[in-house]
C-alpha cells in the first residue's frame, strides 16, 4: 500500500497548495470564475500525470506549470470556439500620463494586473509567489535570461504605477 | 563601478551567488545611490508579497479539495478524469466481488446505450438473453425486468454464482423508499450490469450500464461485475439507505418475496436504518 500512501500524501500536499494555486491562477487569468476552473483543470491533470512528477522537483512549480499550460489550452479552445477572444485589458495600454491624473496611487493588485501579461506571470511568479528565477523559468517554458529581462521591466512598471519610495534608475 | 539593474534586482530577491552578492556589496558601501536602489527593489518585493498575502486565507471551494483528492466528478472540468470510486459498500461489497473485476470496462450511461437501441429501431436485441426477456418497457415509462431477469433477481442469492444463470446478481440493500434493490449483471454476451428495485410486482431498473467492449468481444467473459461501472455505484450510493444485506439478510428478504410485509406494503415506510 506504500504507493497508494504515497499518492495520498502527495493529493494532500496539493490540496495545502490549493490556496496559491487559487492566487497565481487569478493573476493568470483574472476572472476568478474562470480561474477556479483551470485551478481544477490542473489539479486533475496533475493527478493523471503524478508518475510525470520527479520528487526532486518543487511540487509547487511543477503545477503551476501544468496551471498555466492548462490555461493556454483553455484559451485556444475558446479562440478556436470563437467565443471569447479574451482580449487583454484596455488599460494595459493606458499612458502613464492618464494614470497619474486619474489615479493617486495603485494597489498592488490593480497595478499587477495592468502589466502585460508577460511582465506580469514573471512578477506573479517571483514576487508573489517566491519561486527563484530557475524555478519560475521553468514554470514559463523560457530562458532565464528573458525571465529576468522580463522581471526587470515588469518591476519597473511597478514601482511607476506603485510611486515607491525614489531610487536610482540604471 | 557601473552595475545593471537587474543585477541589483537578482541581489535584492538573493539570486546572486557568494561573489556577485560581494561585489553588490563593495558597490553599495562606494555608492550610496545603489544602496537606495537595492532598497527600491526590495520595498517592491514586500509591497507585492504582502498585497496578495490575504488571498491565501480564503477558503477554498470544496470542488477544488475534492478534485486534489481524485475524487472529482464530471463538473465543470473540460479535460476527462478516470473515475474513481467513493463508495466504501465494506464487507458485502468484497464479497460479491467478481474475479472478472480485473478487466477494465468502459461503460456508458444506459440511459445513452438504451436511447440509442430504441432510436435505431434495433429494439432489445442486446436484452434477450438465451434464457427469455431480460428487460422490457415497464407500464407507465421506464425499463422493468423481463420473465428471466425477473426471476434471477427473486431467486438467486449474492453467493450464487452459477454461469448457468441468465444473471449474476451482486448487492441487495434497501433503498431510502424502503423498496429492495439488487445489482445485477448480464451474463450473456452483452456485458451489461444494472440495479433494480421491486416495486409491487415488478423489477424496475433505475440504472444500467452496458460495455461497449461486449460487441466487440463477445463470448469472452462471463459477466461483469456491476459493481465496477462508475454508473451503477452512483446509483446505489444514491438510493442505499443503511448497510446491504448480509446473506441471512437476503434470504430472509428472498422469502418475503422482496417485499415489506403485506401491513407494512400499503403504506410504505421507510426502513429502518442501520447505520450508526
Amino acid at each position: 500500500m506504500s504507493t497508494n500512501d504515497s499518492v495520498e500524501n502527495i493529493q494532500e500536499q496539493i490540496v495545502a497548495l490549493l490556496p496559491r494555486l487559487r492566487r497565481f491562477a487569478r493573476n493568470l487569468v483574472r476572472n476568478p470564475h474562470d480561474a477556479d476552473d483551470v485551478v481544477q483543470i490542473a489539479v486533475e491533470r496533475a493527478l493523471l500525470r503524478l508518475d510525470q512528477w520527479r520528487s526532486d522537483a518543487r511540487l509547487d512549480s511543477w503545477l503551476f506549470k501544468i496551471l498555466r499550460n492548462a490555461w493556454i489550452d483553455e484559451v485556444r479552445a475558446r479562440a478556436r470556439r470563437a467565443k471569447i477572444m479574451m482580449p487583454e485589458e484596455a488599460g494595459e495600454h493606458i499612458g502613464a500620463a492618464v494614470m497619474e491624473r486619474e489615479i493617486d496611487r495603485w494597489s498592488a493588485e490593480t497595478a499587477l494586473a495592468r502589466l502585460p501579461e508577460d511582465q506580469r506571470l514573471a512578477v506573479s511568479l517571483v514576487l508573489v509567489e517566491g519561486l527563484s528565477y530557475k524555478d519560475a523559468s521553468e514554470v514559463l517554458e523560457v530562458p532565464l535570461g528573458t525571465l529576468t529581462s522580463r522581471l526587470a521591466r515588469g518591476r519597473e512598471a511597478l514601482q511607476e504605477m506603485l510611486r515607491l519610495p525614489e531610487g536610482g534608475r540604471s | 563601478m557601473t552595475i545593471s539593474d537587474e543585477t541589483l534586482m537578482a541581489y535584492a530577491d538573493g539570486e546572486l551567488d557568494a561573489a556577485g552578492r560581494a561585489s553588490v556589496e563593495a558597490a553599495m558601501r562606494e555608492d550610496a545611490e545603489i544602496g537606495k536602489r537595492v532598497t527600491r527593489h526590495r520595498a517592491l518585493r514586500e509591497t507585492m508579497q504582502g498585497a496578495f498575502s490575504a488571498a491565501l486565507d480564503e477558503p477554498v471551494p470544496d470542488r477544488l479539495i475534492e478534485a486534489a483528492r481524485g475524487r472529482t466528478a464530471a463538473t465543470g472540468a473540460k479535460i476527462a478524469t478516470p473515475q474513481r470510486t467513493v463508495i466504501d459498500l465494506s464487507p458485502a461489497r468484497e464479497a460479491g466481488r467478481r474475479k472478472s473485476s480485473a478487466v477494465l470496462w468502459r461503460w456508458q450511461p444506459a440511459a445513452m446505450a438504451a436511447s440509442l437501441l430504441l432510436g435505431l429501431g434495433l429494439g432489445f436485441w442486446a436484452w434477450h438473453g438465451s434464457g427469455g426477456v431480460l428487460i422490457q418497457p415497464g407500464a407507465g415509462g421506464g425499463l422493468i425486468a423481463g420473465t428471466a431477469l425477473s426471476e434471477a433477481l427473486s431467486t438467486q442469492l449474492s453467493d450464487d454464482r452459477s454461469a448457468e444463470h441468465v444473471a449474476v446478481t451482486g448487492l441487495s440493500f434497501r433503498n431510502k423508499s424502503g423498496d429492495y434493490c439488487r445489482t445485477f449483471s448480464l451474463t450473456g454476451t452483452d456485458a451489461s450490469a444494472g440495479l433494480a428495485c421491486r416495486e409491487g410486482a415488478d423489477w424496475r431498473i433505475k440504472a444500467l450500464a452496458q460495455s461497449p467492449r461486449a460487441a466487440a468481444n463477445p463470448g469472452n467473459f462471463r459477466a461483469a461485475a456491476s459493481e465496477d461501472s462508475p454508473a451503477i455505484r452512483a446509483a446505489v450510493e444514491n438510493s442505499m439507505d443503511g448497510e446491504p444485506l448480509d446473506h441471512a439478510g437476503e434470504i430472509a428478504a428472498r422469502q418475503a418475496g422482496w417485499r415489506l410485509r403485506p401491513s407494512a406494503d400499503h403504506k410504505r415506510p421507510r426502513s429502518q436504518s442501520h447505520s450508526p
